[in-house]
């Protein structure tokens, strides 16, 4: 850089073109503010580009081509044969959805003012970000700045990426054959999304999770049903496992696995998948020159309007503590925009709903009911199974239930949580229902179209109030 | 059993001062008798038995300061309550509190933390209000705070909630809280309740200007007549004890200028719609206390002679310093005299006293160049300002009854003239 260079002057600069730091560009555009948004690689970030979207036209893939083996039991007969999955002609069709969102996104920074520069950005001082563009250095001088750099695959020390055998989720992705044996180093909800994907794609699928089940972060009861469907679908699941060693050996990875009730345990694999958590990426962007504080896992503490030890810098989505969810991202990324025009805006909610595409989907929104009582609440529950919902047999899905979580007194709702098909749709009206305090009652006695998968919801309320109509009732 | 509690006696009271306890313990009292005397921030109230019966406990001494609502004492008239026993101590009434609070502040989930009850919209509402939603109580259901909720409390002043539960760093100004510490801001700046007397003041004001549309006239009187009146009437009033002023002879200007001109003297009644003509003058005196603008009234001043209203208005204005005016000393008046001349001030726009219809405001006497057939002498001059409400008085009005004012206080002997 030269010293004395003429910085370009701008309201706003927003670091990283994730969904959240686009949705605050966007928004800040809206608010007559000038904004230059950085971002070093594509626009949409990890979610749009290697996460939430190509994943899931992953999932939807492995999803229609696992069911053509049970069109038989609905009368649909298949032309003799085996029918087949060509990852290549996947990975070209997932190119054209990726790149028709990330032109959407170009174009709605566009049309909002936003000022696109592409390159790798670092603060100078607490006034300025210098962005590498390739061949040149940019100076952007600014009022404020939101951070928006995300977070990446974190590995562990002897579990070193490489690319081509042990890979991350965004490698995995990347893939044009379907692997013979995939092993997968972690059963949170990226490893058991990947892992069913693949499984109903034709590989053989082993999950290594260290703790006592896979998806530990949600309710026992939610984890066993994907245990269940897993084992159904020919994965094996090694819980309370850990990985001791791995090596690349003749174009194959050794894993060196140990168990308190196996004891040492040697699995050889094509593929490996290590998805044992995220990483803030808040080292390489100068934070210590714009001053702005990091916690000990290298998180940056923010308060409601997601603003940082320095009042004048935000920061937003992965980078901040917290749920690595987009829809967080995007909801800060609001906030902080609406925040520095002024307009008094506040993350104000804890009911962020989680979504996890196994087979079948998990959702929910609010308190487990462990967590309530913890809380101090004295509460009730009950669970709707879809067994009992007629729309989900006749679409060949009558597997999980949905529950809700009530205060024995009010019959406020605490919490709803949901697995079965579609629970990505359906906890929307969870999320909303909590949003307004509704009560059981109010659940119950709102109108649910017939027949459609939202009437578990209805259900799960009547039951808690004692009078669902498709289940016997509790005495 | 019926509890007494402290009622508002009116004015916005929160709490007050037992000043006297008429009562024993085991006396017999009638309904309507005097039991308490309660001084507020204003005004002195006797309180008096709400029920016939005999007095089975009282719950506060003489000097002891109560809030609003809280049990003063029990009369048992015969009939059973479905209350328990009244609170005895501190300690249980505040356990009371407690449990009524408990189910409208209801809050719920979140990791961590009950949060409170309220749909997006309402909490976005309250901080676009500067209101910390945590302080308010919901009357929807559970608790839920409502957008009337946040209106109502927007109404009542209250405490600053304690620093951590501020959620305010989203409605500073962005740019200036970039720069400006939070340290620095406070040393400039203090916070004080509205509260007593003076948030009175404050809803007084509001309603009379919100209401009624001002205008202020503004006129010189010549006071060499009546300054010379005053100086030989001095020794008499002297003998009897009091302190005579300017202020009686021009109460005694104003009720002439009144009973001519009685619109001056009336008020408008928004709700039936008609204009009241009132037939009696009470005058209220704004008067400064310790604690803010107080206006006791002199009542019937058409029936006092200079001397009485002479002493009475000392006599108020002490009280009033004193803080024990009754509601009846500072209620009822129908047309207000602002005498801020002795302190200074050439002319002002004074806000009337709502419902009056008219304030007169007295600035300062000086002596001024003025002119007189033809030649500039000097005059002992003081300014007057009028304000009237001009739904009811139209310009000209006000300017002739002012006309009739200065006429009598130049030519004082007229006052004598008109005497009935």
């Amino acid at each position: 850089m030269v010293v004395g260079e003429v910085a370009v002057e701008t309201d706003v600069v927003v670091i990283g073109g994730g969904p959240g730091g686009y949705a605050a560009a966007i928004r800040l555009g809206q608010l007559g503010k000038s904004v230059v948004l950085i971002e070093k690689e594509a626009m949409g970030g990890v979610c749009l580009n290697k996460g939430c979207i190509p994943s899931k036209a992953l999932i939807h893939a492995a999803g229609e081509f696992h069911k053509l083996s049970s069109m038989g039991k609905i009368g649909i007969r298949l032309p003799q044969g085996e029918s087949s999955f060509h990852m290549t002609e996947w990975q070209q069709w997932k190119s054209s959805i990726i790149s028709q969102l990330n032109k959407g996104v170009s174009h709605l920074c566009e049309a909002n003012g936003v000022t696109v520069v592409k390159g790798a950005a670092t603060f100078l001082s607490d006034d300025r970000v210098g962005v590498e563009t390739g061949h040149d250095f940019e100076t952007f001088k600014f009022e404020h700045a939101i951070i928006a750099t995300g977070s990446r695959p974190f590995l562990s020390g002897f579990l070193e990426r490489d690319g081509t055998h042990i890979l991350d989720s965004t490698d995995l992705l990347q893939l044009t054959d379907v692997p013979e044996k995939l092993a997968i180093i972690g059963g949170g909800y990226i490893g058991m999304e990947m892992g069913m994907a693949f499984s109903k794609l034709g590989a053989k699928v082993t999950v290594i999770e260290a703790a006592e089940r896979i998806l530990p972060q949600i309710g026992a009861a939610f984890s066993q049903e994907i245990q269940k469907q897993a084992k159904k679908l020919g994965m094996t699941i090694k819980t309370s496992t850990k990985v001791e060693t791995a090596t690349v050996v003749d174009g194959r990875v050794e894993l060196r696995l140990f168990s308190e009730q196996d004891g040492e345990e040697l699995l050889i694999q094509d593929k490996v998948l290590v998805t044992i958590g995220r990483k803030p990426n808040t080292e390489k962007i100068g934070l210590s020159q714009a001053d702005v504080h990091v916690d000990e896992r290298g998180y940056i503490p923010v308060d409601q309007s997601c603003r940082t030890n320095r009042p004048h810098i935000y920061a937003i989505g992965d980078v901040t503590p917290g749920m690595a969810l987009a829809h967080r991202a995007a909801k800060q990324g609001v906030v902080a925009a609406e925040v520095i025009s002024g307009l008094p805006s506040a993350n104000d909610s804890e009911l962020v709903p989680y979504v996890i595409f196994t087979e079948p989907q998990i959702a929910g929104v609010g308190l487990t009911r462990e967590e309530a009582e913890q809380l101090g609440y004295d509460v009730k529950s009950a669970a709707f199974p879809y067994g009992a919902n007629g729309r989900a047999l006749a679409t060949d899905q009558g597997s999980g239930f949905a529950e809700v979580i009530v205060d024995t007194k009010t019959h406020l709702l605490l919490g709803m949580h949901v697995v079965g098909a579609e629970a990505s749709n359906l906890i929307g009206e969870g999320v909303l229902a909590l949003e307004m305090s509704a009560r059981a009652e109010d659940l119950s006695m709102t109108m649910h179209a017939h027949p459609t998968l939202s009437e578990v919801w209805m259900e799960a309320a009547a039951s808690v109030l004692g009078h669902a109509i498709h289940v016997v009732n509790k005495k | 059993m019926v509890e007494f509690k402290l009622p508002d006696v009116g004015e916005g009271m929160h709490e007050g001062e037992i000043l006297r306890v008429l009562v024993k313990t085991g006396e017999f009292v009638q309904m309507d008798q005097p039991i308490l005397e309660v001084q507020t921030d204003k005004v002195n109230a006797e309180l008096s038995a709400p029920a016939s019966g005999v007095v089975t406990e009282i719950f506060f001494a003489e000097g002891d300061t109560v809030h609003v609502g809280t049990t003063l004492l029990t009369i048992d008239n015969g009939t059973k309550t479905e209350k328990a026993p009244p609170p005895k101590t501190e300690e249980t009434k505040a356990v009371e509190a407690k449990e009524v609070k408990e189910p409208v502040t209801a809050k719920s989930v979140g990791q961590g933390a009950k949060r409170v009850l309220a749909t997006p919209f309402v909490r976005q509402m309250a901080r676009e209000m500067k209101i910390d939603i945590e302080q308010v109580q919901g009357t929807g259901p559970i608790g839920r705070v409502t957008e009337e909720d946040l209106r109502r409390f927007a109404q009542v002043p209250h405490a600053k909630p304690s620093k951590e539960k501020i959620v305010e760093p989203a409605l500073q100004p962005v740019s200036s809280a970039a720069k400006g510490s939070s340290a620095s801001r406070e040393k400039i700046e203090e916070r004080i309740l509205l509260k007593g007397i003076r948030k009175k003041i404050a809803e007084q004001m509001v309603k009379s200007v919100s209401t009624i549309p001002h205008v202020t006239s503004v006129d010189e009187f010549e006071m060499d007549e009546l300054k010379a009146v005053r100086e030989r009437l001095k020794p008499f009033a002297e003998k009897k004890g009091v302190k005579l002023t300017f202020l009686p002879f021009f109460i005694k200007a104003l009720v002439l200028a009144l009973k001519e001109f009685p619109m001056l003297n009336s008020s408008l009644d928004e709700e039936s719609n008609e204009i009241v003509l009132k037939h009696y003058y009470h005058i209220g005196i704004a008067t400064d206390t310790p604690q803010g603008l107080i206006v006791p009234v002199i009542k019937d001043v058409d029936q006092k002679s200079i001397f009485e209203l002479a002493a009475e208005i000392s006599s108020l204005a002490q009280l009033a310093r004193d803080g024990k005016l009754k509601m009846e000393q500072i209620s009822g008046g129908t047309f207000t005299i602002s005498n801020v001349g002795s302190i200074g001030g050439l002319q002002a726009t004074p806000i009337i006293n709502h419902p009056e219809a008219a304030i007169l405001s007295l600035h300062k006497m000086e002596k001024r160049w003025v002119v007189r057939e033809d030649e500039g002498v000097i005059r002992w001059m003081m300014n007057t300002s009028l304000s009237f409400d001009h739904r009811l008085i139209d310009g000209v009005t006000a300017v002739k009854f002012t006309n009739r004012i200065k006429e009598l206080i130049e030519e004082p002997n007229l006052l004598f003239a008109e005497m009935i």
